[in-house]
């Protein structure tokens, strides 16, 4: 009783600084994509306002978005899925091993697709079934999937035998924007609306938020993480083989530098557009975010480190200032 | 001869309410002191303020031995030798006997620094086999039994600090255990006083009083109401202490079963500290289960639910529900709101209509859409109907009061028109006003038609509420009290007491 008098009266400090607050809400992310913008105009106009820029961009960064649009799903369930890389690399290796093996192209995706579900169901069932940890889960998994990579590329690029169609896939471009942009542009969009406007979205959340009352609101909590692995991975593996078209061959363990991108624009994300919650529209504007911040760093001339400090630092700045909020209310 | 424990006139308010009012006690060496009273009558604060928890008001002392406490100053009370053994034990887990023993009393360690694990794995072993238990004490601990657990936690209280112990002090430390291993524990707590230190022990268990307490201490709404040596004491006299008043020994009948359907039926039902439980529920009738914590009154709800593990036929109108399918219970007309709020039921970030409409989410789509428009207008209608303030779909239900947050757990199922509604203490941590709400709400649905089980710990509400109320005591229906034959003093009385010669006649055919 008395705890709860204590915390229901904000103090006048407490209100002062809630004003100040306001500058790094739900849309800061945008503020300071504009900031970025504008101070690489200015300084580097040549190089950094160029179609070429923003259109090499984008296709970079579409896989990343793919990827982390495809991680976002599990972790609004509350559980980590450390093994998208590992489900990148295999989807590579799966639709290059099809197509080196005499089969059609087509056939190479849809042979990844289904290895993604594979893989997401195998850590459905060692996360809700053998009740570990998703963190360790899809650790050991992510080991085990690497491991399948080498076998499938037996340990080399493979770049022998892939069929011009699966080039195209990747490389063709729409009003000059690779193809990728436009999968991430559509996924998103779909995800968006699943999220927002379907039941499942709802389960999801409540899943993520306390599985405790969801179990007993009559939802089966299982199912939904379950399904939510298996969409993470079949989308890593379609990522995977997006990566391989788009530069023509693949090697063992590619889906690699992917991971902590991924991890780092879903949590960016969750500070914007619907602060608290990992969200689309805050994982896309965390990516444009970071890669427009890299980019210019690059046409800088800065060192090498550099994005990776700039990567790095975002993450940890933005959350923390996105915690100080809710410490306050708290009290 | 100076008592070992002395306490003086100790009060302690919290905002408007006294929780515990010039409570003076004396507790001689080798003595040991049973502390009883209902719940809520100030047992735990004047624990929590001897062990530095709670600040006392002023005037109040208490004193080790002669010397004077520090009163409310976290570990003085350890500094003086108090040892407290909380219900919970305190122990960590995944960590050996070894290891907890050391937490409180630090290792020993060689010239090198480096810990002396033989030294201090035979000490344990001798402190545990003084206390009459042979276990190994280099396994985790949460390999032990329960009672192997008390004993550890007991032989960690009495480990020689930098100061020795005097007082060892017991929270309800029977809770958990089965008969044979509580008079395991007795033999125990025996030979400590024999040893020359003060025990006081707190419990609900009036045969555990008699059989192991030397006098006893009564509390009532904060009030020291008497200490007696057990010796001048019989279970009623103590009883009556405790309630406050003489009961009366009026037949409690079955009364005239009215013909109504039979909605929920439960035959044999059995879980963790439930060991077999048949009821019925019929439509239109609020069924109460009352019992001390340990009895399986507060596991019923969740089991009936399909939350855990069980075994029994539960059925609803004719059809047997799967155990551990929530899910299934809720599709055949059941609805749970459960006890602890923040843990099983809220969603604390999320708005009101998520918390609202979680339980099905799919009633408001229309061609495949969520329509947020036409769900916050469904949630409105509930939030208008249970009076919850502020009455908004979109605030999130960290900021609304206790009571309305409950309010909103209702509204979730009461959306769900359940057949069966179950509810674990639904008036937990609520107010006053948004209490008197939520009992008129029960008995609203109760007269369309619902059948309603309430299991509580609050003797009043049941009272209030129901029109037939089960008393669980160790696992089982011991009894079945018919309205408008009880009071809350009766369901308490029934709940604590030994069940044999205390001249209460009842019923046990439910």
């Amino acid at each position: 009783m008395t705890t709860q008098n204590s915390v229901s009266s904000p103090t006048d400090a407490n209100k002062a600084r809630r004003r100040l607050n306001f500058g790094f809400d739900r849309f800061s992310g945008l503020y300071v994509f504009a900031l970025l913008v504008i101070v690489f105009a200015l300084w580097i106009p040549n190089l950094f306002l160029s179609v070429n820029t923003a259109r090499s961009t984008l296709a970079q960064e579409a896989i990343t978005a793919i990827i982390a649009l495809g991680l976002l799903i599990p972790i609004a369930a509350g559980v980590f899925d450390l093994s998208v890389a590992g489900s990148v690399s295999v989807g590579a290796a799966v639709a290059l091993w099809f197509q080196t093996n005499g089969f059609p192209w087509p056939l190479g995706v849809i042979g990844a697709l289904v290895v993604g579900v594979l893989i997401g169901a195998l850590n459905g069932v060692v996360i809700v079934n053998l009740k570990v940890d998703s963190f360790i889960a899809t650790l050991g998994m992510s080991s085990i999937l690497v491991a399948m990579s080498y076998w499938a590329t037996d340990g080399k690029q493979v770049v022998a035998g892939i069929q011009p169609g699966f080039i195209a896939f990747g490389q063709f471009k729409v009003l000059t924007f690779p193809l990728s942009f436009f999968y991430m542009l559509i996924l998103a969009a779909i995800l968006y609306f699943i999220l927002e406007y379907r039941p499942a979205g709802r389960r999801l959340y409540a899943v993520g938020g306390n599985p405790i009352a969801t179990r007993l609101a009559g939802v089966r909590t299982g199912r939904v993480i379950r399904g939510s692995l298996i969409s993470s991975a079949v989308i890593a593996s379609f990522a995977g083989t997006l990566l391989a078209a788009q530069l023509g061959n693949a090697t063992p363990d590619m889906g690699a530098p992917y991971l902590l991108p991924a991890f780092s624009a879903v949590f960016l994300g969750a500070t914007q557009i619907r602060p608290g919650r990992v969200n689309v529209l805050g994982t896309l504007v965390a990516i444009l975010l970071l890669a427009t911040g890299v980019k210019g760093l690059q046409l800088l001339g800065a060192p090498t480190y550099i994005p990776y400090l700039f990567n790095g630092l975002a993450l940890i700045v933005a959350v923390a200032l996105a915690v100080r909020p809710t410490r306050k209310t708290k009290g | 001869m100076t008592p070992v424990l002395e306490v003086n006139s100790m009060s302690k308010t919290f905002g408007e309410q006294v929780v515990l009012n010039q409570v003076s006690l004396k507790v001689e060496a080798g003595e040991i002191r049973a502390l009883v009273g209902q719940n809520g009558c100030g047992k735990s604060t004047l624990i929590k303020i001897l062990s530095g928890f709670h600040v006392p008001d002023e005037g109040g002392s208490a004193s080790v031995d002669g010397e004077p406490l520090h009163l409310g100053v976290t570990g003085s009370g350890v500094a003086r030798g108090l040892r407290f053994v909380h219900q919970d034990l305190g122990l960590v887990g995944s960590l050996s006997t070894v290891e907890n023993i050391a937490l409180s009393k630090g290792y020993n360690v060689n010239r090198l620094g480096m810990i002396r694990w033989q030294h201090e794995t035979h000490l344990a072993q001798q402190s545990l086999s003084e206390l009459g238990y042979d276990i190994d004490v280099r396994a985790p601990v949460s390999s032990l039994t329960i009672s192997e657990r008390t004993a550890v936690a007991i032989a960690r209280a009495v480990a020689e600090t930098s100061s020795k112990p005097r007082v060892l002090i017991l929270d309800e430390p029977t809770a958990n255990l089965s008969a044979v291993e509580a008079q395991k524990l007795f033999a125990l707590i025996r030979s400590i006083a024999k040893s020359g230190m003060a025990v006081i022990f707190v419990s609900h268990h009036f045969d555990e009083v008699f059989g192991l307490a030397d006098s006893v201490s009564v509390l009532r709404d904060g009030n020291l109401v008497a200490t007696v040596a057990l010796a001048d004491l019989d279970e009623k006299r103590l009883i009556s202490l405790v309630v406050g008043r003489d009961l009366d020994e009026r037949a409690l009948s079955n009364g005239p079963e009215v013909e109504r359907d039979l909605v929920l039926d439960v035959t044999d039902l059995q879980g963790p500290r439930v060991r077999s439980v048949t009821l019925k529920v019929h439509a239109g009738e609020i069924v109460g289960v009352a019992g001390i914590t340990g009895s399986g009154r507060e596991a019923i709800a969740g089991l009936l639910f399909g939350a855990g593990d069980r075994s029994g036929i539960v059925a609803v109108g004719g059809t047997t529900l799967p155990p551990g399918r929530p899910d299934i219970s809720m599709s055949c007309g059941v609805g749970l709101v459960p006890a602890e709020r923040q843990t099983n039921a809220g969603f604390a970030a999320f708005t009101l209509t998520e918390n609202i409409t979680v339980t099905n989410p799919q009633r408001n789509v229309r061609r495949g859409i969520l329509r947020k428009r036409q769900e916050a207008a469904d949630v409105k209608v509930w939030l208008d109907k249970l009076d919850v303030r502020p009455p908004a779909p979109t605030v999130p239900l960290q900021n609304l009061s206790g009571g309305n947050q409950q309010k909103v757990i209702l509204a979730r199922w009461l959306r769900e028109d359940p057949k069966v509604l179950l509810l674990d203490e639904p008036t937990q941590g609520v107010d006053v006003g948004a209490k008197a709400d939520i009992h008129s709400l029960i008995e609203q649905v109760a007269e369309q038609g619902k059948a309603v089980l309430v299991c509580s710990s609050d003797h009043e509400e049941l009272v209030r509420l129901c029109h037939r109320v089960l008393i669980l005591r160790d696992g089982v229906v011991s009894a079945v009290l018919q309205a408008p034959h009880f009071n809350s003093d009766e369901i308490t009385a029934l709940t604590i007491g030994t069940g044999s010669s205390n001249g209460m006649p009842r019923t046990s055919n439910m």
